[in-house]
């Protein structure tokens, strides 16, 4: 465990304690997207040399700073907005990942740091001695965000609240710096005072409790008071300012719904609900709702569906619906009972430190499940826990690993836990979101493992004493170690749980949260009949990437003709075989019913046994209680018994993928029976649709009767009178439903004997389409007509090309003609009447690439490029854009790729640009060990600014396009790139002939310590020294003159705007205000020497371009220069990237 | 003799004492009264009608009716509803005056039913958006061809969430249409076999009872309203110098 010594307290890496923020944006202008505004912190010194405050700002333009009202110096230094500074011919990613980390934790405030240094003044430093309390008031404003506040702003006529205009605060992890400075850790509370000053139209939205409302002078606006005094970190501070309707909610009237307008029939529906997941939880945690009251805000083009924030919920406004809409009311319940559940961990009970994430999300993962189970029942929940588990089983084995728990031991690169992914898991800012999403399903899968070993009850016990303590230290006034109560820490949720239960949970912790990887089982068995005994093996890979080996317990389940039998084997280094007794005879009575695990008794017809043994079906792990993936053998008859017989939805649903290998007579009749039982859950069935079609296909050509499913569909769905026709749609009963909306998809999956799907088959779905009638129905359809949509589109097979003929209309297929006849007036109906979320455009276009990739429509990117641009609804744009990407990849267009890129750049829309590089990364048009046309050195360059620069105000578009740098070039240098020639002269001298000289790191690496102890040298310096030091730690700051160059070049650029009141300096060398004259001196004495040493580098700089042309020559010269390097102390520091450069893996070994 | 005028007073006065005793039909003791009170002797009747010269009024003859003709008729004459007497004329033939609506047999096969239904629907469904695909822009799937698969060109809306989230006039006029019959729905629901295991019936469930909710709901607000303390109903406060003026 990396806890900071001891459990009780947590120590703060801040030598100060914040303990109030007010936060005051007193003007927002949507038409400008700007806001002005001002915080005030109060801290309070916990060391007596403070001099320097260190605080987390981005983007945000800081006009003023003055601590306790005296003007206060600072700096503005953000390694992020760069991360590489020089303009480095590298490319190699590795290089790039290494230097991100460092950029971030150069800011990191878990680490004390920030991207903004105050000095305090002068005067001060005898106040602070006294430990006496420091107020920083900072003015600031922002322009056209980029990150961090989103507007929306409709491009209409009238005015901003009639157009609907709205802002909101949004982004990954703490994001909170990007509009307003603060110290931006979860780990740092305080309370909040919060005011908003907004149109008088408007509504503003924050965390806590509404105070009041007060109208400006004029009676134009009107200001909210916000006062939050449950100590909160400012990562859980949110805003969201519009003209909202507003609901209170009939149930609870501490609840506020918001939504934009027009939208209220819809969020009375919606929340109509919500008072029920209130009640669950508070009584399974036993405690009440921390905060006194709690908002819900439904906004457009949302960052992600759902943001948790202290006391207040942003969601996605396509979570609405209205009473007529089936399939997104379950899906948009989880999504409220998932905000909620993260009130209590996450936004009430905050984190010590990032490693500490996995307890949070696992806790709330945890109890949301609860909320399922309960909700919609144990089928669905088991299903949902074995979903969970697939998906991270297969990342896990794809990618080589999650670790919830990472411990870094003194920050060496070689100790990385995570030396198999292509990016730092030191922090959040670092994290590839698609291995974010997968942590946090690993993190609630685990605490249902800890669940199974200590009992739901000491589970929830567990909890409610930690919301009890957090409750009882949020009511406290400001002590700092009893605040810390509110914050949870792996440790601490241990401890807690060893004390509850008494019951030792370290090796499940070692195993799955300490460790990263999945474990892997394969089975198979034999029965042994004299000794009447089932001889299992059970294999495990525990080589491969992403797997573990597991030593322990396992149970296994083995249905017998006389009944089920739970068997628990241990697992050991060595043992394979498992020797396990049967407790029938086989075959002694014929007649007998067989008793299942649940204590129900079956007929079942025995015939297709083996008459040999008695053993009807085995599972291993039943349960799930272990993170693992089991590819186990057992005959065929086995697996259709398993699937008529246990009543257990994952074994019914393991049965079905397993009989997709068998595909005989009596499989079809076991999947066809299931289909048709109403009992049998409802997804189960569903499966079943999918392989049956499956199983039809491999029995192409011994296959008797109508094609599958088709006489039972038609029994099912369609009128008694005439067969051909479907009856009027009524969809009271929700199973039924979604069998009629699946099984015409899995149908259209068949193929005869030519590959090609039957006509009959066709004509079936074109006939549902044609008979669907929906009005007399209580629900809208949309959904299903979307669902007949896709199955033509399942239904369409290559298109039979003779010598590559260019697509016209004349030599159409006949069938097709059909289905784009359909697809047409679906598609043209859309536009006068548009279904729900526009699914049926959704399946159109969808239906509209998958006719154009088979060669019957000719490939074109048109279409989906209009239905991508800005203003279409979210998911049709994601429609088309994922068809683009398609044919991106099919026809390797440079022009689709570019365009893409360019709207990954520029979309207004978050979302949409994460996206775009998210569908880029699981459909690369290339890979790193593809040739391809694409790949050439204008993308690589494009690629590496997008992800150094580009992207520096969404740390998860960053990330992603750090995931499709990697998916299209790995982790060395890209293959398509000439060899660096300045690497392979840094080669010869250091006689590291072996090393790929593609990823050897600039010449700037050395065998240099970097100076990583800066920032506590400069604290521990007295402040008689601070003069003289001052100029180290600025320098420090700033990594080689030169990259402070780049970085002062970008500040500039920020700066470059007209109404700075503090005027710059002239030299423009730093950005510094030097508004009082104490500190002037000190500065512009340090502005001198930067200059100094900045003339030094540009001397360094020409020597390297001279080398370049002659580099034997320079060899000896270039040593030189290294060593004249290594005498400067100005040069070098702990920047992001030369420091880790040193470390480079390459070089390390 | 007996005048006409006679009998006609005998016929009033006996009328009127029947009346004056409360009754309709004038009975033997009115028309004696009535002789009487005329000054006729009563008396002497009976001998008068015994009278051996009395003279004998025979039945007119019975002249047979002209027969119509057997062409002419036309169904079954309607027979004499009872309170029009039997010697009144019959009813004239049926086809003077009964009325036959011509329409064409009505169609009940359900299977026609739906056909017409289905390609009704579906011939105005392509004459619209071809109509409007032909007065707008378009986009078509094949270069060469823009008729044959038109499709209207996609425009984006300045506010896409609107006509995406918000039910279409058709689906909200369909709502009300159901919302009447819901009545009957609800009892169907309740019919439904309800063979769901609890397990997966969840979502089911609640569905229709938020519903229910729903409906129960909107009665229940009203009153509440001016129950409700929420801080974001409060009035809007005036500023603060204002009130110290």
């Amino acid at each position: 465990m990396n806890r900071k010594k001891g459990d009780k307290g947590f120590e703060s890496p801040r030598p100060y304690k914040l303990t109030h923020q007010v936060v005051c944006i007193n003007n927002i202008n949507f038409q400008r997207k700007s806001v002005v505004g001002y915080v005030e912190l109060t801290i309070f010194p916990t060391v007596a040399n403070l001099n320097r405050i260190k605080l987390n700002s981005k983007q945000c333009r800081i006009y003023r700073v003055r601590v306790n009202d005296l003007e206060a110096a600072f700096i503005y230094n953000d390694p992020t907005l760069e991360v590489c500074h020089h303009e480095s011919k590298q490319r190699n990613l590795n290089y790039f990942s290494n230097a991100y980390a460092a950029a971030v934790s150069a800011v990191d405030p878990d680490a004390g740091n920030g991207e903004l240094c105050i000095k305090v003044p002068s005067e001060l430093w005898k106040h602070v001695d006294e430990l006496k309390v420091l107020k920083v008031h900072i003015n600031f404003s922002l322009d056209q965000p980029k990150g961090g506040l989103h507007f929306v702003v409709p491009n209409m006529e009238g005015n901003m609240a009639e157009r609907g205009a709205h802002v909101f605060s949004c982004g990954y992890q703490n994001s909170t710096r990007f509009w307003f400075p603060c110290v931006d850790s979860y780990s740092e509370l305080c309370t909040w005072k919060l005011e908003y000053t907004v149109d008088a139209a408007m509504v503003a939205v924050s965390n806590g409790d509404l105070v009041e409302t007060v109208y400006t002078h004029d009676m134009r606006k009107k200001t909210f008071h916000y006062m939050l005094t449950i100590p909160t970190a400012a990562s859980n501070i949110s805003l969201a300012i519009g003209p909202f309707e507003i609901l209170v909610d009939p149930y609870m009237h501490e609840v506020t719904h918001f939504c934009l307008p027009q939208l209220l029939p819809l969020l009375k529906h919606t929340t109509s609900y919500l008072h029920e997941v209130f009640e669950f939880y508070e009584e399974i945690l036993t405690c009440r709702y921390p905060y006194s009251c709690f908002k819900t805000v439904f906004i457009d083009e949302a960052y992600v569906e759902v943001a948790a924030y202290a006391s207040m919920s942003i969601f996605s406004t396509n979570l609405l619906h209205s009473a007529m809409i089936i399939d997104e009311t379950p899906l948009t319940r989880r999504c409220l009972a998932q905000a909620l559940a993260q009130q209590f961990f996450g936004c009430f009970i905050s984190r010590m430190s990032w490693s500490d994430e996995w307890v949070l999300k696992g806790i709330s993962g945890y109890i949301y499940g609860l909320w399922m189970k309960k909700t919609f029942g144990v089928n669905e929940y088991r299903h949902w826990i074995k979903q969970e588990l697939d998906q991270i089983v297969a990342y896990e084995l794809k990618t080589g690993g999650v670790l919830l728990h990472p411990i870094f031991g003194g920050g060496k690169e070689k100790d990385n836990p995570a030396s198999h992914l292509h990016f730092s898991i030191k922090h959040p800012h670092t994290l590839s979101w698609e291995y974010y999403t997968m942590f946090q399903c690993k993190a609630h899968l685990v605490m249902r493992l800890i669940e199974n070993r200590i009992s739901m009850e000491f589970m929830l016990q567990v909890f409610n004493k930690l919301l009890s303590l957090a409750s009882t230290a949020s009511s406290q006034k400001f002590q700092s170690h009893m605040w810390s109560q509110m914050l949870v820490s792996t440790s601490g949720f241990l401890k807690s749980i060893s004390n509850v239960s008494g019951k030792d949970i370290q090796p499940l912790i070692k195993q799955w949260v300490d460790q990263s990887g999945v474990v892997k089982f394969y089975g198979s068995f034999a029965f042994n009949r004299k000794r009447n005994v089932l001889e299992l093996e059970i294999k495990q890979d525990y080589t491969s990437p992403g797997t573990q080996k597991y030593v322990g317990p396992l149970k296994v389940t083995v249905q017998e003709l006389d009944g089920s039998f739970n068997h628990t084997l241990q697992i050991e280094e060595n043992s394979l075989k498992h020797d396990i007794p049967c407790h029938s005879k086989s075959r002694r009575n014929k007649k007998k019913k067989i008793p299942l695990m649940n204590g129900e008794e079956v007929d079942m017809d025995l015939s297709a046994m083996d008459a040999d043994s008695p053993l009807l079906w085995i599972r291993i792990d039943p349960d799930m209680s272990v993170l693992r993936k089991v590819e186990f053998e057992q005959s065929d008859f086995m697996w259709q018994y398993q699937l008529r017989y246990e009543r257990d939805v994952v074994a019914q649903e393991e049965a079905i993928l397993a009989l997709e290998k068998f595909p005989t007579p009596a499989s079809r009749l076991a999947l066809t029976d299931i289909l048709e039982q109403e009992q049998c859950f409802y997804r189960v069935r569903m499966l079943a649709c999918f392989c049956l079609a499956k199983i039809a296909n491999s029995m192409v050509s011994t296959w008797t009767g109508p094609p599958a499913m088709k006489s039972l569909f038609t029994r099912m769905f369609c009128c008694k009178t005439c067969p051909n026709i479907v009856k009027t749609n009524n969809f009271m009963n929700f199973q039924s439903y979604f069998l009629q909306k699946t099984m015409p998809v899995a149908m259209a999956l068949l193929r005869d004997v030519h590959n090609l799907c039957p006509k009959e088959v066709l004509m079936f779905i074109l006939d549902l389409i044609k008979y669907n009638d929906n009005r007399k129905n209580k629900f809208s359809d949309n959904y299903y007509r979307a669902e007949l949509i896709d199955a033509l589109a399942n239904s369409v097979t290559p298109a039979v090309s003779v010598n590559n003929e260019v697509r016209t209309l004349d030599n159409l297929n006949p069938d097709v003609r059909l289905i784009l006849e359909e697809i047409t007036r679906f598609l043209n109906m859309e536009k006068l009447l548009p279904s729900y979320r526009h699914t049926i455009t959704v399946s159109c276009l969808k239906a509209i690439r998958v006719l154009q990739k088979n060669g019957h429509v000719p490939s074109d990117p048109a279409l989906f490029k209009s239905y991508a641009e800005y203003g279409h609804f979210v998911d049709v744009r994601i429609a088309a854009l994922e068809a683009v990407v398609d044919y991106t990849k099919v026809d390797r267009s440079y022009e689709e790729l570019q365009w893409l890129l360019t709207m990954v750049q520029n979309d207004p829309v978050p979302y949409i640009r994460h996206k775009i590089l998210d569908m880029l990364t699981k459909n690369p048009p290339f890979t790193k060990n593809m040739e391809s046309p694409l790949c050439n050195e204008a993308l690589v360059d494009q690629l590496w600014k997008l992800m150094n620069s580009g992207t520096s105000h969404d740390w998860r578009l960053r990330c992603g396009a750090v995931d499709l740098y990697f998916t299209l070039f790995g982790l060395s240098r890209p293959s398509c790139l000439p060899l660096p020639e300045l690497g392979l002269v840094l080669n010869l001298k250091e006689k590291k002939a072996v090393l790929n000289p593609t990823i050897i790191p600039e010449s700037v690496a050395n065998n240099q310590e970097p100076v990583n102890s800066t920032n506590n040298h400069g604290q521990s310096v007295g402040f008689q020294n601070t003069f003289s030091n001052s100029q180290e730690e600025e320098e420090i700051d700033m990594d080689t003159v030169h990259d402070s160059q780049a970085f002062i070049y970008h500040h500039l650029n920020m700066l470059e705007r007209p109404s700075t009141p503090g005027k710059e300096q002239s030299s423009g060398e730093i950005n510094m205000h030097p508004v009082s004259a104490a500190p002037l001196s000190v500065f512009s004495k340090e502005s001198n020497s930067s200059k100094h040493s900045d003339h030094h580098h540009h001397h360094h700089h020409e020597h390297k371009k001279k080398k370049k042309k002659h580099k034997h020559k320079h060899k000896h010269k270039h040593k030189h220069d290294t060593k004249e390097k290594e005498k400067d102390p100005f040069v070098f520091s702990n920047s992001p990237a030369s420091a880790r450069s040193i470390r480079s893996p390459s070089l390390s070994d | 003799m007996l005048h006409s005028r006679d009998i006609s007073e005998i016929g009033r006065s006996a009328k009127s004492y029947c009346e004056h005793t409360a009754r309709t039909q004038p009975t033997l003791s009115d028309i004696v009264v009535t002789l009487v009170e005329m000054g006729f002797n009563v008396e002497t009747l009976p001998a008068y009608a015994k009278r051996s010269q009395r003279m004998v009024i025979t039945a007119p003859p019975v002249t047979n009716q002209p027969v119509t003709p057997k062409a002419l008729t036309a169904g079954q004459n309607k027979p004499h509803p009872p309170h029009i007497p039997g010697h009144f004329p019959e009813f004239p033939d049926p086809h003077t005056y009964i009325k036959t609506p011509t329409y064409r047999e009505p169609v009940s096969d359900y299977q026609v039913l739906r056909e017409k239904a289905a390609s009704q629907r579906r011939d105005v469904e392509r004459a619209l958006t071809r109509f409007m695909a032909k007065t707008g822009e378009t986009q078509s799937l094949f270069k060469d061809d823009v008729s044959t698969f038109p499709l209207i060109a996609a425009r984006p809306f300045t506010v896409p969430y609107l006509t995406a989230l918000l039910p279409s006039e058709l689906e909200m006029q369909q709502m009300e249409e159901t919302d009447s019959s819901e009545q009957d729905e609800q009892t169907d629901t309740e019919n439904l076999p309800l063979h769901m295991s609890t397990d997966d019936a969840g979502p089911e469930k609640e569905n229709t009872s938020v519903l229910q909710q729903n409906s129960s709901l909107a009665g229940s607000r009203n009153g509440e309203e001016n129950v409700i303390d929420n801080p974001y109903l409060r009035p809007v406060k005036k500023p603060k110098i204002r009130r110290k003026k």
